[in-house]
């Protein structure tokens, strides 16, 4: 507890720069004299390619280069991009096809690159681009969430994937043959896009023996290892560097084309070359998220104890698998599929299928988020059919505290929680006693009321292990060098506020260094909640490192024993003596003794554990009746963050995430056409949530501190919209119950639920 | 976009004359005209800004008519249309404010987007289109979505909104572009009430003349009762079924007239 005792709601010292247009993305710091990139497309979402002529366009003014997938062959490339596949059933793998970086033989989806030119302006690659000549015959294009139909690749039969399982089916319909009441559920869960605020960016360059890509992503190092594999590159000849980040949510976090089709030209020219995705270009091809359906069925005892749950569930992979696209919503989905109720006895069944259309993978949450809703919606159903209060259903059936630490069904170890307590706090914020009185004004007024909860658990994901460097530099500075990646996030703020913390060190003497594969040789990126858990853990090892070397140093100079000398997170005391050296003054005194070894300090640290956020969300909505235009009226937010560093960075996160879970609910709606056409590919008709579709979100915490990290800390940067999406879905069809209305589907857009209603009448 | 000459005129006379080059095009506050451009959807040769023109920019009201420059952005009417509060709220809830501090009644409704604000106010007011060449009666100029009676090289001068007893406009915002999905302009005159829709037929803004029949008898909600579109003819799409938009017409109609008091 003693290493959180400074958590602070420290203001983030990287908005002034974000806020005044002094952040340095991409766009922003490319190469003089760099050559614009412009990729020519998939007209249409599936064909075989007859003829790919780009003579024409390679003689045009300014072009200095049109690839294809030809070119970048004869160049020696490899073309294909990496992917995880995921285990099947039956031991094996799910597939692989191949996924180039530049379509050869056949495009599978509205958007695919095809060519790649670089021009001296990027109105002179576009006038280039107009010059391609691509022929095709067009082939049906399968986009329904169903095995079978017309084949993506040849070589995937029946377009299936992979074919996951986990759990005791065999047990699983025992138990569901024994119980005395079981209920289902149909449970769809809508493809979004991401819409990071900055769009995908990229530039290379080329010194004649190394390569810099500069690029947006969550960690360097995994696209480093990618270049160097697909350009032949020995890995010390790569350098990935990170400027600020805007947004990354997940779908940054993986390999893309356009930086390896970039790195091939700015070496085939010995230029720069710069590329910037515009907006619907980012609709086409950032990898999408969610678009999956499940069928859900729960088991109940006579006393409604949960006895089995069972899940089946078809996932959307799009025309290829994305790096970790395959993993999301088997592998990730079902480290938390049982919530944070006390199930023994599960299954779940998941196939993945290809359709054409572009790439699904991670988006904030990453699998948690779908099987939290799947399984709240569940309990809210349950509640329904049973005809018992949704809220005491769910205590029944949560964990008891004096079963923690807690080995759930799909393999995690669950360290502690307080589900009630939680539970209890947020019913009270929420005030639900007075939710009556406030159902009955919406009645005057001709509205529909409805209230839905929602309690998730999360688990934090990515690397457990890692790095941190702590420099004192000839200025008297201090530089921390880390292998986290901020996307927005406040890294910046909190990763040097925690060391200040620590050491006293002023935190305006702090430079922090993130981002660039030579100054940082290893680190974990960002992603799955784990950056501040394993960036503080390693920074306190780091801090304990330099403690114990200063603390033999000091002894030495000045001839005592180690055990005289103390540093109490400020400064150090020697006993007998006046003097009282801060660290930095340590510093000092080492630099001049020419103790270079006491001047840089290396960490790696693994935490002992995960750690299993929790909380509950609690949403009112407003349904008008004649337009089926649903207000979200009141929100609260009660989470068990733990320890928090920054609370107020937290709030901030679960504000957003919060605000993500509820756009998907609302008003995110991605829509092909039978031919796989995108038809929500600008902001004219993909429907962001704005300020004012949002209310004040009432937050609190009741920590239970996490006994699997030093801090005691839980992550919090997915929480939000884990909590959100079948809270607010809850709350919607609370609403729409006493009209008869039994299936009820994201997105709540006013013409869907006016629908419903008409339906129902 | 591709590349362009642009002309900048100040006088009527002059912008007149520049846009009889072949391919030239008039810009006004480019709201449309620029996002089109930029995606390279159309390639005139030639641009003719209309936005330093100062004859053509401002709000009046006179007589029992208010006056609105083709030049005069959304902003302006919003503030200076006080002698027509329907008016004045029609154009306040256009766009954002950066689309209102650019965006003028004369680009809107020369363009005609069977979704904008504007061709309801004026189709509802029973307006006067007023060009450099002739007036246009408002039941003249709107001839289906993105068409219009004007000629080619014709530019919108002003509008000229006779000023009703009372009035109101009610829009139902598309969730994602947050045009008007539906919206409805009620306007009671001494000589009979006037309903105008949007947004929700595939010949642009029209007027509801049974509507219009009932409440010039009667204006309240209640004359509505029993009264509806036929969906045949209305836009059906992503964001709602033609369906779906009749029964919008007839839902805000109600809400414009009840908002008309």
């Amino acid at each position: 507890m003693e290493k959180f005792g400074k958590a602070q709601p420290v203001k983030r010292v990287e908005d002034v720069r974000f806020l005044t247009g002094q952040g340095r993305y991409v766009d922003d710091i490319v190469p003089e004299g760099a050559l614009f990139a412009y990729m020519f497309r998939s007209p249409v979402a599936h064909a075989t390619i007859t003829g790919l002529n780009v003579d024409d366009a390679r003689s045009a003014d300014g072009v200095h280069l049109v690839l294809t997938a030809q070119d970048l062959l004869d160049g020696g490339m490899d073309i294909t991009l990496d992917s995880t596949a995921a285990p099947n059933r039956d031991g094996t793998h799910g597939a692989k096809p191949e996924r180039p970086v530049l379509a050869h033989g056949k495009v599978r989806f509205v958007g695919e690159p095809i060519a790649m030119i670089f021009a001296e302006t990027m109105d002179q690659a576009k006038d280039a681009a107009e010059l391609i000549e691509f022929d095709y015959d067009e082939l049906p294009a399968h986009l329904g969430l169903a095995t079978g139909g017309q084949l993506v690749h040849d070589e995937v039969a029946e377009n299936l994937a992979y074919d996951y399982g986990i759990g005791d089916e065999d047990a699983t319909q025992k138990a569901f043959d024994e119980a005395a009441h079981v209920v289902s559920l149909d449970v769809g869960d809508n493809r979004i896009i991401v819409n990071s605020m900055e769009p995908r960016a990229c530039f290379a360059e080329w010194d004649g023996s190394r390569m810099h890509l500069c690029m947006g992503g969550q960690g360097v190092w995994g696209i480093k290892t990618n270049v160097a594999r697909m350009l032949g590159l020995d890995p010390e000849n790569v350098r990935v560097t990170q400027p600020d980040v805007g947004g990354g949510f997940g779908m940054k976090s993986f390999p893309y084309p356009e930086y390896f089709v970039c790195c091939f030209a700015a070496r085939a020219l010995g230029k720069p070359v710069r590329w910037t995705a515009d907006r619907t270009e980012s609709m086409l091809t950032d990898n999408g998220g969610r678009d999956l359906t499940s069928l859900a069925e729960l088991a109940f005892d006579a006393d409604h104890r949960i006895t089995a749950y069972r899940i089946k569930t078809i996932s959307n992979l799009g025309a290829y698998n994305s790096g970790f696209g395959q993993m999301i919503q088997s592998f990730l989905f079902a480290r938390v599929m049982p919530g944070v109720y006390d199930i023994q006895t599960a299954w779940l069944n998941v196939l993945g299928v290809y359709t054409n259309t572009t790439q699904v993978d991670a988006y904030r949450g990453a699998g948690r988020p779908e099987a939290i809703y799947v399984l709240e919606r569940m309990m809210d159903r349950s509640a329904r059919e049973l005809g018992v209060d949704p809220l005491e259903l769910r205590r029944k059936n949560f964990i008891p505290v004096a079963k923690f630490p807690y080995q759930t069904v799909t393999g995690e170890n669950y360290d502690v929680g307080d589900f009630n307590r939680v539970l209890d706090r947020a019913m009270e914020l929420g005030d639900t006693a007075g939710y009556a009185g406030r159902k009955a004004t919406s009645e005057a007024a001709g509205k529909l009321r409805g209230m839905g909860v929602c309690y998730y658990i999360e688990s934090i994901l990515g690397d457990p292990d890692e790095r941190v460097q702590v420099d004192f530099e000839e200025d008297g500075g201090v530089a921390i060098y880390v292998g986290t990646q901020s996307n927005g996030q406040g890294h910046e703020t909190v990763f040097t506020q925690f060391l200040a913390d620590q050491t006293g060190i002023p935190a305006d003497k702090i430079r922090f260094v993130q981002g660039d594969s030579d100054l940082i040789a290893k680190g974990g990126g960002t992603g799955g909640s784990r950056s501040v858990t394993t960036q503080t853990n390693v920074t306190l090892k780091a801090v304990s490192d330099i403690v114990t070397a200063y603390t033999g140093y000091l002894a030495d100079k000045f001839g005592v024993d180690e055990d005289k000398i103390s540093f109490d997170d400020d400064t150090f005391r020697i006993e007998g003596s006046n003097e009282a050296p801060s660290m930095l003054d340590v510093a000092a005194m080492a630099r001049d003794d020419q103790r270079e070894d006491l001047l840089s300090f290396k960490a790696v640290d693994e935490i002992p554990g995960r750690s299993y956020p929790n909380g509950a969300h609690i949403a009112e909505v407003e349904i008008d009746p004649e337009t089926g235009k649903v207000t979200l009226d009141k929100y609260t937010v009660v989470d068990d963050f733990g320890n928090m560093i920054n609370p107020m960075l937290a709030e901030g996160q679960v504000h957003g995430g919060v605000a993500q879970g509820a756009g998907q609910a609302l008003s995110e709606h991605v829509v092909y056409d039978e031919d796989g056409q995108l038809l929500t590919a600008t902001f004219m008709d993909y429907a962001m949530p704005r300020a004012n579709d949002l209310p004040f979100v009432a937050f609190d915490t009741e920590p239970v501190p996490s006994t699997r990290n030093p801090m005691g800390m839980k992550g919090c940067g997915e929480a939000g919209t884990v909590g959100s999406m079948a809270s607010v879905a809850n709350a919607v069809q609370d609403a729409l119950w006493d009209r008869g209305i039994r299936q009820v589907d994201m997105p709540f857009t006013p013409h869907r639920v006016w629908q419903m209603l008409t339906a129902a009448e | 976009m591709y590349a362009f000459d642009i002309e900048r005129p100040t006088t009527v006379a002059e912008a007149v004359a520049a846009l009889k080059d072949e391919d030239a095009q008039a810009l006004s506050g480019g709201q449309t005209l620029i996002p089109t451009l930029k995606q390279r959807l159309a390639s005139p040769s030639k641009l003719v800004s209309l936005s330093g023109i100062a004859e053509t920019k401002g709000v009046s009201a006179d007589g029992g008519t208010v006056t609105v420059g083709g030049g005069t952005t959304h902003a302006a009417v919003a503030a200076g249309a006080s002698a027509y509060p329907a008016l004045a709220a029609l154009a306040g809830g256009i766009g954002d404010p950066a689309v209102r501090n650019r965006g003028t009644i004369g680009g809107s409704v020369a363009n005609n987007d069977p979704a904008a604000c504007y061709p309801a106010a004026v189709l509802g007011s029973g307006a006067t289109v007023v060009t450099n060449a002739r007036e246009i009666a408002a039941d003249d100029y709107f001839q289906g979505m993105f068409t219009t009676a004007l000629d080619e090289g014709e530019i919108i001068t002003a509008v000229k909104f006779p000023v009703p007893e009372k009035a109101a406009y009610i829009k139902f915002e598309q969730p994602a572009s947050r045009f008007a999905l539906v919206g409805v302009f009620v306007a009671k005159y001494a000589d009979g009430v006037r309903v105008a829709v949007t947004g929700a037929s595939e010949e642009g803004v029209f007027r509801w003349t049974e509507a219009e029949a009932a409440l010039s008898g009667n204006f309240s909600a209640g004359a509505l009762d029993g009264l509806s579109v036929s969906a045949d003819g209305m836009i059906s799409d992503l964001h709602g079924t033609g369906a779906y938009r009749a029964h919008l017409v007839a839902v805000l109609t109600k809400r414009a007239v009840a908002a008309a008091g």
